[in-house]
Parts: structure tokens; C-alpha cells; sequence
């Protein structure tokens, strides 16, 4: 009997009820992609700063790392200056490696025009055996080239260089002419324009370098890029002054002390630094991008909260006639209540469920129109959204029905409201 | 006559007219906060990439060594913040070390991310020693660096994970005058607002011959990518919201029309033109809508401000744009009509005597 009440007021009046039920799938549509994007943006706007180079950089520890400006060098000291090229790998080992982009070792050759050789886009095998690509052209994706990137997998021409715009100007140098390296010619392949240090150098090899400089497999620095946590008051503690909880803590945040930290475990011949100038910005920059989407996020969900409290409003208020009639044929208030109960938790389910599905792929859409990127919203989301879908459907049809089952039968029935 | 329905209209049915004026406030409101945001976005945006230091780098042409000091106030005359370094070498302890001459009154906004135990400037015969330099050299605060002729006392250690960590770091004047140089500098780092940087870029250029005026390509591209990327990603988001809160808000101004029925049918059985009575619903659609607007206008405008200072710091500031406020007037009203008329068609359907028999 109950049942058929329920089903026969969604028979008789659908396009009411579909009306209701589209409004609940918009709302819940709208809350489920809000959140999704708000949840993910963080990680893309976090790969999209990755451009900007490398977070960490790597030096050996006996030597002071080569200093950058204007040509001038530090003598370095001691036998072991280097960091070994076939140890970098190792680097992919640590807890965090997932969260590291792309890493590029290079050596520098001291001379009027530097000289430096780096990985460009070179395939190594990482400690667990897979074969992966990395090198200065993952870190920096937004250097101006003309001409042409170096190909530095094996069995490509060797004595490719790419000069920096103004190393080029001041050597002559044009895309396809030859340069007269460290007692060897190269072809000039591309000329770069970053504004950094690198305008004033020339790029080759790392392993030509390697050969001209006699330092076969030593590696001077390694820059490297990795998706980091922006700092909070807890990643500034010393971490030789945490209990163990807190260490592990430490070590289980990817922060970008704590990267280094476990870069400087793997490779013990180096110290491992955060490059600040990076590092701090693009924490400030994540944080005020993600309180953003926080905002949007709250704004939507109060929106779409209201959308499927007004229509459930509206919808039980137009009834106020059915509600009267059910009174005076001696229906209790319990009775009408959980009739009408009934009726919106299935409304709110099936807008609910229809909502989260569209939501997801709304998200989706977003990340891809904006981030050239799917969005992958998390699975938890979609029965959460829809037991709130159902709980605002309630909360909405509640009041108006209280109010409507205050008044006497009689007096809604003459007067026809 | 006219007016005199419309407001009499709204008198007596207070409840109802309550509900689509809030719900109206809200969609205002939220309209509000949402764009107020939204036009602010790339500036505050651009603002934080401000800690990335310079977005452009005066550097001498090929062959020199120093670009000329002047080129400091040219770049301020542009509107941009510049800071010139002189770099030079000395010897300490018998190894060579780099000192970095800095105006400590401009380098300020380029040195926001420094790590610094210590002074974080200095004068006179002070200096700050790079962390690696400090390392290497037995440095630490208190002590003297023991610089050929002139000795420097180190107040901070700096550690950035840049080439400063490498350095000894004095006031500008100090390293120009061991240098014996004047009036130049090795190189001047330059802030230009993010949005006409091209155009400084070329000014600066022209103006000072015999430099070579950079772009800090990452920097540079890295700001636009994600404050276009952020603004397009609100702005899709916006829109959603916008077209959801206007359905829920459509539905109850239809809801205005659809339950005054009996009303429309005694208007007409005593002569009522359709033209005339659709002309009341608007009106009265119209006013509920600019009183809305100017209700969500003034809410909306204090949210913004409070959420951009919660979000991006500094302090509560009231924009109030006036584009704002016609852009919501304008779409609140234009939903508030539509959604009337698309229900005010049924107005002609009615048959008054249908209406008035009481089915």
C-alpha cells in the first residue's frame, strides 16, 4: 500500500518529478566536478610551475659547487670533486621518486665561453631496471630555441652543440655553423634564449665533455625537479631534532627539504640543496591558487545546496492540496511524512547518482580544456555526493512540509491554495 | 493605477515574494564574488610570482664586462623595480672567492626567498657570507672574513641554493671601490609588471646601447601559462555556477506567475488586456531583480574583499567596480524577465471562466 502510494505519485505527475529529479543531478553534477577540480588543480598548476627549472640542485660534497655568474670559478679542492654519473640514477629509488619530473647532471668546462656538457633528453635504466628519458629539456621546457634541440640518445651525430644566445653572438655563431670547442669543432645545432646563465654558455654532450675533459663519468651538478608540498612551519623544524614519529612524518611529506634530505641518502658523495628562489615561490603561488578553488568549490556547493532545497521547497508546497486530502481521510502526520519522505530519497538518488556520473565527467572536461589533462576524480567522492544530494533534498522538502501539515484540511481545501 | 497593483501585489504576498527575492540575493550575490574575483585574478596572480625575482636581466653585450649604472633609473622610469650586482674576485685565505656587490635599498624585493641566519642587509664594513662559502672558508657570525686589504665583519649567513651560496656579499659601494670601478654594474636584475613586459623590454633595450636586455624565459613563460591556465579553469567554473543558480532562480519567478492563476482570470474577466497584465508580472519580476541586485551588489562586494584578503593577505579593500555591478544588474534582470515572460505566456491560455468556476 505504501509502495504503491510512492509509485503512483511519481506515475501520475513525471514531468514534475523529473523536473525535480534534473534539478538534484544539476546540483550534485555541479558539486561533484567543483570538487574534483578543487582536489587536483593543486597537482596540475604543481606540474605546470615545474617549468619554471629545477627545485634542487646537487653538488659534491668535497667541492664547493663551481660558482655560475660571469665566468669566474672556484678552484675546486681536493681529488673526489665529483658525483659519479652512474650513481644519479639512484636518485629514482628513494621514497619521493615518483614525485621527481626530471633531473639533468652536467659538468662544466672552465673557460672564456663555458662549455658544459648535460643529459638533453637521454635514456638511463632506473635502480629497479625500468628504462626511463630525462635531461634539460624536461627541466626547461620554456627556453626559446631556434633551430634544434640535441638528440643525445646513442647512435646520434656527437659533436652537436647548442650555444646560448649571447655565447653565440659573441663566437659568431649561426644555426649549422661549426664552433671551435676545447680543441674539437661542432656543429652548432640550435641556439638557445632563457635569459639565465645558460645564454652566456654553449651546451654539448655530457659524455663528449666527459672524453675531452679527461673526467670520464664525473658529473659537477645535478639539477633536479620534483613535485613538492609548500612549506609549513613544520617542514622548517631540523630534522635532527625530531622524535621518530615526527621524523617519519617528516620524511613521509614531500616537502622539499625532506626530497633532499633522501637524495643526500642515496648519493653520499653530495649534498643535496633546495633552490629557494624556486622552492619558496611556488609554494606561495600553490596556496593561493588552491584557496581559489576552494572558494569556487564553496561557492558551488552553496549554490547547488540551494538549487535542490528551493525545487524540493517549491514541489511540496504546490501539493499542499494532496497533503490536505490525505489529512481529512485520516492519514497521521507520520504517515504523509514518510510518504513524502520516500518519494524524495528516491528523487534525491536518482538526480544523485545521474549528478555524480556527470560530475565526474565534467571534471574531466575541465581538466582537459584548461589543463590539457584529464582530471581523475576520486572514487570517494561519488557516494558522498550522493548522500548529501538525498540529506539537502530532505532538509528542504522537511520544512515546508511541517508547515503545510500545521494547517487545518479544511481550510486548505476551501481555499484551494 | 498601474504602480499601484504592482506594489500592493508585492504587500500581500510577502512569503512568496521573500523566497524569490532571497534566492535572487543569493544568485547577485554569488555573481558578484565570483567576478569581483575573477577580474582581480591575474594581478594578484602575477603578484605572487613576484618572489620569483627578476623577469628580465640587464646584461653587458658580448665583449663587455659591466653595463652602465644609469640603466638602474631607466628601469625605474619604466615603472620597474631594478637592482644592480657587481661582481668581483678577491682572495681570502689564499683561495679566490667571489664577492657580490649589492644595493641593499633596491635588491630588497629580490631577495624575498634568501634563507638568512642573521643580518639580512648590510653597511659600512659588514658583509654576508653564502652557506657554502661559510663552509669552506671557517666562517660564522662574528667573525671576520680576512679579505685581502680590507677585512670584512660577517653579520649573516645566506643560503638560497643559488649561486649565492657561494659568495661573500657587500653593500654595492664597497665591492666598486676594491674593484676601482664606477658608476657600473656586472649585471642589473629587473621586475616589470608581468603584463607589458615585452614592451619595457624593448624600451630598456633601445635606451641602453651596448646591453643585452633578457627575458627570464622560464619565469616569464611560467607566469603566463598559469595565470592564463588558473583564470580560464575559474572561469569555467564560474559559468557553472552562474547557470545553475539562474535555473533555480528561473523556476521561482515562474513559480510567481504559475500560482496566481485565479488572480489572472479575474483580471480578465473584468477587462484586463493580456499586453497589460504581462506587463504587471514584469514590472513587478523587475523590481524584485534591481532590488536584488543592489542587495547582492553591496553583500557581494565585502565577501569578495574578505576573501581576497584571506586568500591573498594584505588588507580588506573594497573594488566595488562599477562593470560588476552592471554586469549583474544586467543579468539578474534579464533572467528575472525572461523567466516571467516564458511563465507569462500562459496568461493568454487562460480562460477565465474556466478559472473562476473553481476546477
Amino acid at each position: 500500500m505504501f509502495l504503491r502510494f510512492v509509485v503512483e505519485s511519481l506515475r501520475r505527475a513525471p514531468k514534475r518529478k523529473a523536473m525535480t529529479v534534473a534539478a538534484v543531478a544539476m546540483g550534485s553534477a555541479v558539486a561533484t566536478a567543483m570538487l574534483g577540480v578543487m582536489l587536483d588543480v593543486g597537482d596540475k598548476v604543481n606540474r605546470e610551475l615545474r617549468s619554471v627549472g629545477a627545485n634542487l640542485i646537487v653538488t659534491p660534497k668535497t667541492l664547493a659547487s663551481p660558482v655560475e655568474i660571469a665566468g669566474v670559478r672556484a678552484v675546486p679542492v681536493g681529488g673526489a670533486a665529483y658525483i659519479p654519473e652512474d650513481q644519479i640514477p639512484k636518485i629514482k629509488s628513494i621514497f619521493w621518486q615518483l614525485n621527481i619530473t626530471g633531473f639533468a647532471p652536467s659538468l662544466t668546462s672552465p673557460s672564456d665561453v663555458p662549455v658544459e656538457g648535460v643529459w638533453f633528453h637521454r635514456r638511463y635504466r632506473t635502480p629497479d631496471g625500468r628504462e626511463q628519458q630525462t635531461g634539460i629539456r624536461d627541466l626547461s621546457p620554456a627556453w626559446q630555441i631556434e633551430g634544434r634541440w640535441i638528440d643525445d640518445s646513442d647512435g646520434a651525430p656527437v659533436f652537436d652543440c647548442m650555444a646560448g644566445a649571447a655565447a653565440a653572438r659573441k663566437l659568431g655563431l649561426i644555426v649549422g655553423s661549426t664552433a671551435h670547442l676545447i680543441g674539437h669543432d661542432f656543429i652548432v645545432a640550435g641556439i638557445l634564449h632563457s635569459g639565465g646563465d645558460e645564454d652566456d654558455r654553449v651546451l654539448v654532450r655530457l659524455s663528449v665533455l666527459q672524453d675531452l675533459l679527461h673526467r670520464p663519468g664525473q658529473v659537477e651538478s645535478l639539477q633536479v625537479g620534483a613535485i613538492t608540498k609548500p612549506e609549513d612551519a613544520f617542514a622548517r623544524k631540523d630534522p635532527k631534532r625530531m622524535s621518530n614519529t615526527e621524523l617519519e612524518r617528516w620524511n613521509c611529506t614531500n616537502y622539499v627539504s625532506s626530497i633532499a634530505h633522501q637524495i643526500n641518502e642515496v648519493l653520499p658523495m653530495a649534498v643535496a640543496r633546495p633552490v629557494w628562489r624556486i622552492a619558496d615561490s611556488e609554494g606561495r603561488v600553490l596556496s593561493r591558487i588552491s584557496g581559489l578553488m576552494l572558494l569556487i568549490a564553496l561557492a558551488a556547493l552553496v549554490s547547488s545546496g540551494i538549487t535542490v532545497w528551493s525545487v524540493m521547497a517549491t514541489t511540496v508546497l504546490e501539493r499542499r492540496g494532496e497533503i490536505a486530502i490525505m489529512q481529512a481521510t485520516g492519514a497521521g502526520d507520520w504517515l504523509i511524512a514518510s510518504l513524502f519522505g520516500a518519494e524524495v530519497v528516491m528523487e534525491g538518488l536518482a538526480g544523485g547518482i545521474a549528478g555524480a556520473l556527470v560530475g565526474v565527467e565534467l571534471a574531466a572536461w575541465v581538466g582537459r580544456s584548461v589543463f590539457r589533462a584529464g582530471i581523475g576524480t576520486p572514487p570517494i567522492l561519488i557516494p558522498l555526493v550522493i548522500v548529501v544530494a538525498v540529506l539537502v533534498a530532505l532538509l528542504g522538502a522537511a520544512q515546508p512540509l511541517q508547515r503545510s501539515l500545521a494547517v487545518p484540511p479544511a481550510l486548505v481545501l476551501r481555499e484551494g491554495i | 493605477m498601474f504602480w499601484k497593483f504592482v506594489v500592493a501585489a508585492v504587500k500581500f504576498r510577502r512569503r512568496r515574494l521573500l523566497l524569490a527575492f532571497s534566492s535572487m540575493t543569493v544568485a547577485a550575490t554569488l555573481a558578484t564574488t565570483l567576478f569581483s574575483i575573477y577580474s582581480e585574478i591575474e594581478g594578484r596572480v602575477r603578484g605572487e610570482f613576484r618572489g620569483y625575482g627578476a623577469n628580465l636581466v640587464i646584461a653587458p653585450f658580448s665583449g663587455l664586462a659591466t653595463v652602465p649604472l644609469s640603466a638602474v633609473a631607466q628601469a625605474e622610469h619604466l615603472g620597474a623595480r631594478a637592482s644592480p650586482l657587481l661582481l668581483t674576485t678577491a682572495i681570502l685565505d689564499e683561495h679566490p672567492v667571489v664577492l657580490a656587490g649589492l644595493d641593499f635599498g633596491r635588491s630588497q624585493p629580490f631577495t624575498t626567498y634568501w634563507r638568512v641566519q642573521g643580518a639580512r642587509t648590510v653597511s659600512g664594513d659588514d658583509c654576508l657570507a653564502g652557506t657554502l662559502a661559510a663552509d669552506r672558508f671557517n666562517l660564522a657570525i662574528g667573525r671576520a672574513a680576512d679579505l685581502e686589504r680590507h677585512p670584512c665583519h660577517v653579520t649573516g649567513i645566506v643560503s638560497t641554493g643559488g649561486p649565492e651560496d657561494n659568495q661573500l656579499i657587500l653593500p654595492y659601494d664597497r665591492v666598486a671601490a676594491r674593484a676601482q670601478v664606477f658608476g657600473v654594474a656586472s649585471l642589473i636584475a629587473v621586475r616589470a609588471d608581468g603584463g607589458r613586459l615585452a614592451q619595457v623590454r624593448d624600451d630598456l633595450q633601445s635606451r641602453l646601447p651596448g646591453t643585452d636586455v633578457r627575458l627570464i624565459q622560464a619565469v616569464v613563460q611560467t607566469e603566463t601559462a598559469v595565470v592564463l591556465k588558473v583564470r580560464a579553469a575559474f572561469f569555467l567554473l564560474m559559468l557553472v555556477i552562474l547557470v545553475i543558480t539562474t535555473l533555480s532562480v528561473t523556476s521561482n519567478f515562474s513559480e510567481l506567475v504559475l500560482e496566481r492563476s485565479r488572480e489572472i482570470g479575474i483580471l480578465k474577466a473584468i477587462g484586463a488586456r493580456e499586453r497589460r497584465i504581462a506587463a504587471l508580472f514584469v514590472s513587478e519580476s523587475a523590481l524584485l531583480a534591481l532590488l536584488a541586485t543592489a542587495a547582492g551588489y553591496i553583500i557581494g562586494n565585502f565577501l569578495a574583499a574578505e576573501i581576497a584578503r584571506s586568500i591573498f593577505g594584505g588588507v580588506f579593500t573594497l573594488s566595488a567596480a562599477v562593470p560588476v555591478l552592471l554586469f549583474v544588474g544586467a543579468v539578474t534582470l534579464a533572467v528575472a524577465i525572461v523567466a516571467t515572460m516564458l511563465a507569462a505566456a500562459r496568461i493568454w491560455r487562460i480562460e477565465p471562466a474556466l478559472i473562476l468556476r473553481g476546477d
